[in-house]
């Protein structure tokens, strides 16, 4: 049950954003903020355009036209490893987890922008990168242990079943120490018991570090239950934003989940 | 029974991520670093250093250098003739005009040029991947022997266009050269080898390594979570090379006493690739396997036919050595991509329940 | 240095200029070579087309082809019957290669693929040798082989009536593959086929035959690309060799066009003919040894797909 939390500043301002692939477009016209610590949630039927959506945020698509300002610095097109150094961390819908390695490696690969030393000093081991090789295993072991998957962690991640691969991935998200945290799809595919477990770490890590978090769900129960606010995504346009109790009563999203013949 | 890693427990991330954890495996090095050090200059006849041994040691500096790049970073590439070529004749033309410079110095400024040109035929990587990449790098191996070949000051101006390796010494010891010792030139690539060989292995499970791999598995991703694809495809690049120019120093200097650009053709670029894909991609045990495996096949087909009671043609010798080469690399991209290190691997896991079947 | 450069910004270029007659001549000559080239390039693309399979050692059945046929010929056989045989131990030999190399690698990335047929180079190159010998053999088929002149004005140009027999041939192959794959019902079976595997057998398109029917083709592209190689520079390993030169020209064409390998093999051939006689000279010559992969990768700069190929979109 998410609790009201008095209003902040908004962290990510996404104004009149659209994109097109081709003659398809994507996203039309679409603009929402989000407030520094809240769980906002994007929801929407199958190719609404909210995966899209997250990936005009981390700069992975550049949207043809309307501006994204985060932290307040306002910018239409960002590299995704900018994105990244500035503070936004993400997981896919497909799982983008590095097969080869294990899950401990993976969520070290997170720590990767903290990480200073030079190549040679590297090379011999020695000093500064073996403190900072060690520091940043703690670190890991942290969210390792936050996660309970101290079990997998020499694991390859490609042997690795479905719902554990996903939560190393937010384990790897978290290891990069974010501000704002998009986790497309985090539950899908999973059982009842992983979902609450799911939901748990996800509430947590908004709880206890005050990480902005925007996440694609399709499970109502879950979105309903633990986001502050709402947009409501239907082919591409945004039809509906509020707090849960305001979306769940519009007629209009009523009408696009049970599929009324759409003009 | 006797390979347990129980009751062996670390109690610091630092003994965790040590290159050796189970002990059995430091006792394993340390008697194979004995052997090779001690033992074998001692033992060993100047054929078996010569053919054999140093050969082994040339091939697994470069194999390592693939490795590092394929393996690792996961760029494939067919120059690996061509950056040998270029340690080779950096160094010959550093020593021939620093004659006093020390050799290990020349060997160390020839494996930078080499990681230099490494560089520069490492940019098309950002745009070019996969196979389109290997066809590209077949550019820098052809220009490159064709530019050893062509441009006489590379081998400077020596009418038959050979390079010879000039004397020199390491603290007295004549180390190149054509009256340098076996036992002496050995040694050397050795102690090259073995400290090379641990430099990879802490770049590869540190920093440096994590970011070639996530490339290698998925480069958006890593894009994604904040890795440069572009420098670290570079860097790579840079590494890979540095150690093909330092194994074609080395071939020069250190085994053969004397090149031409044949040396270094295209056919050494496969060879070195089937050390890489028969000893295990993405494992520096692979490229000594690889190494080894492929010096030893021939002087098998030498032998062996003999033993048995068969006299085999020189070149019909030559031909099964072909289809074995060829029909060992299908095999094994069929069966078992990861190659003889993974082989190892799970015979060590055999060895842990040994004598208990599972 | 001085020099160097002006050879090549000065004394070349006016060279080409100079004389236009002799230009048209080097462009001819490329033209035919491109020919060769696009002949080899054209097996491995009918192959991907129909099943999808790639067939990095088209090469090296080149080679083979032109091995197996001047060893029956070396035997006494008649050229005819030569010509026969050899069309069936290509095609049993491209079966062989489907089923033991390429079928259990057939979800593989392509890398794999690729270093798997290095090694089946190898192996057909070793059993080649094993078989009929490893010394340059002269391939005749009987095709006549003596320079005529074109009269051009008051200057001639030069050519050799093999260059045109080889040229004509090879033009007749193209155009008869291209008919065939558009024209007739087999052909279309065939873009079905690699269009989609499982839809093409729902409409009763046996693939197993298909496959073979292919690959023969292929055999056959492989054994004239081999006879008219052969015949102008002999039969030896760096046949095999000359075959992967056809990889630039996949990459120029496209991997999967037909034209695209015709004009990228064309391109290829001009290319090197051009920079070999006129810029050769500056630098010592043998630029015909880089050139086409040279100029593959800055083409890959600019234009990843190739020319004719389908833009890659990545999608996470």
């Amino acid at each position: 049950m998410a609790t009201q939390r008095h209003s902040r500043d908004v962290i990510l301002d996404v104004d009149n954003i659209s994109l097109s692939f081709g003659g398809v477009k994507a996203i039309q016209d679409v603009s929402f903020d989000v407030r520094e610590g809240e769980m906002r949630a994007i929801i929407g039927p199958n190719g609404a355009g909210k995966s899209s959506m997250l990936n005009c945020i981390n700069g992975f698509y550049h949207p043809q036209q309307g501006t994204i300002t985060y932290k307040g610095v306002k910018r239409s097109q960002m590299r995704t490893h900018e994105a990244a150094a500035q503070g936004i961390a993400r997981t896919f819908q497909n799982i983008a987890l590095f097969k080869g390695m294990s899950t401990l490696d993976n969520i070290m690969t997170g720590r990767n922008l903290k990480m200073r030393v030079n190549v040679l000093l590297q090379a011999l081991h020695i000093g500064p990168a073996r403190r900072e090789e060690i520091a940043h295993r703690e670190f890991a072991e942290k969210i390792i242990d936050f996660l309970e998957i101290q079990a997998i962690r020499k694991t390859p991640v490609g042997r690795l079943p479905y719902g554990l691969q996903k939560r190393v991935e937010l384990g790897r998200a978290l290891a990069a120490e974010p501000d704002l945290l998009l986790l497309d799809e985090p539950m899908a595919g999973m059982n009842t018991e992983e979902k609450e477990d799911m939901c748990r770490f996800i509430l947590d890590v908004n709880d206890e570090y005050g990480t902005t978090i925007v996440l694609i769900e399709h499970d109502m129960s879950v979105v309903m239950d633990i986001s502050d606010r709402v947009v409501v995504l239907d082919y591409g346009e945004k039809i509906a934003d509020g707090t849960p109790d305001e979306v769940r009563n519009n007629p209009q999203v009523i009408d696009a989940y049970l599929g009324v013949a759409h003009d | 029974m006797f390979y347990r890693e129980s009751g062996q427990f670390k109690t610091s991330y630092a003994a965790d991520q040590a290159l050796l954890p189970i002990a059995q495996d430091r006792w394993f090095v340390v008697l194979v670093i004995a052997l090779a050090f001690v033992v074998v200059p001692l033992w060993a006849d100047e054929y078996w250093l010569q053919a054999v041994l140093l050969q082994f040691l040339i091939y697994a500096m470069a194999a390592m250098g693939l490795n590092l790049l394929l393996g690792y970073a996961g760029q494939l590439s067919l120059g690996t003739g061509g950056f040998m070529a270029v340690g080779a004749y950096a160094a010959y033309k550093i020593t021939t005009a620093f004659p006093d410079l020390n050799i290990i110095v020349v060997f160390m400024l020839a494996g930078l040029c080499a990681a230099g040109v490494g560089i520069l035929f490492g940019i098309p990587s950002l745009r070019i991947k996969g196979f389109y990449l290997a066809v590209a790098t077949l550019a820098s191996q052809f220009f490159l022997v064709w530019l050893f070949n062509k441009v006489p000051w590379f081998y400077n101006y020596n009418p038959s266009g050979t390079l010879t390796a000039p004397p020199r010494e390491i603290f007295g010891y004549l180390v190149t050269g054509p009256r340098a010792l076996p036992e002496v030139r050995y040694l050397v690539a050795l102690t090259l080898v073995a400290v090379f060989a641990l430099l990879a292995r802490n770049l590869v499970r540190g920093r440096v390594g994590r970011s070639w791999m996530a490339i290698r598995d998925m480069d958006i991703a890593a894009e994604i979570i904040g890795f440069r694809p572009f420098q670290t495809k570079l860097m790579a690049f840079a590494i890979s090379s540095f150690y093909c120019g330092l194994a074609g120093a080395m071939q020069l200097f250190l085994w053969l006493g004397s090149v031409e650009t044949e040396a270094f053709d295209i056919i050494v670029s496969f060879l070195v690739l089937f050390m890489v894909i028969i000893g295990g991609l993405g494992s520096t045990l692979g490229s000594f396997l690889g190494a080894g495996f492929i010096t030893l096949v021939p002087i098998f087909l030498t032998n062996a036919p003999r033993l048995v009671g068969l006299d085999m043609a020189a070149d019909l010798q030559k031909h099964l050595e072909l289809m074995i080469f060829g029909s060992l690399i299908i095999f094994f991209l069929i069966t078992e991509p990861l190659g003889l290190a993974r082989l190892w691997q799970v015979t060590k896991e055999k060895l842990r329940r040994w004598p208990f079947p599972y | 240095m001085q020099e160097f450069l002006n050879c090549v910004f000065v004394s070349s270029p006016s060279e080409l200029v100079g004389s236009p007659v002799f230009f048209a001549e080097v462009v001819l000559s490329g033209v035919l070579t491109g020919v060769m080239y696009s002949l080899v390039a054209l097996g491995f693309v009918l192959i991907l087309k129909a099943s999808g399979i790639f067939n990095f050692s088209q090469g090296t059945m080149v080679l083979f082809a032109a091995l197996t046929l001047v060893g029956f010929m070396e035997l006494g056989v008649p050229t005819w019957l030569a010509l026969i045989i050899t069309i069936g131990v290509m095609v049993l030999l491209a079966v062989a290669v489907e089923k033991f190399v390429l079928r259990p690698l057939v979800n593989q990335d392509l890398i794999i693929l690729f270093m798997a047929t290095i090694g089946l180079n190898f192996v057909l190159e070793g059993l080649g040798e094993t078989i009929w010998g490893s010394n340059v053999k002269k391939l005749d088929v009987g095709i006549p082989d003596y320079p005529f002149e074109i009269p051009v004005g008051d200057d001639y140009i030069l050519l050799s009536t093999f260059d045109v027999y080889a040229a004509v041939i090879g033009a007749v192959l193209v155009f008869s593959l291209a008919v065939f794959f558009h024209k007739t019902p087999i052909g279309r079976a065939l873009r079905a086929v690699a269009d989609d595997h499982q839809a093409a057998m729902s409409v009763g398109i046996p693939l197993k035959t298909i496959w073979i029917i292919v690959w023969s083709v292929a055999g056959v592209v492989a054994l004239v690309a081999g006879i008219m190689w052969g015949s102008k520079s002999g039969v030896q390993f760096s046949l095999a060799l000359i075959a992967f030169k056809a990889l630039p020209v996949l990459i120029l064409g496209g991997f999967e066009s037909v034209p695209g390998a015709i004009i990228g093999g064309l391109i290829i051939g001009v290319g090197e003919k051009i920079a070999e006689v006129y810029w050769g000279p500056c630098v010592g010559g043998a630029i015909e040894n880089w050139f086409a992969y040279m100029l593959a990768l800055v083409f890959l700069l600019f234009r990843p797909q190739g020319l004719f190929g389908e833009k890659i979109i990545e999608r996470v």
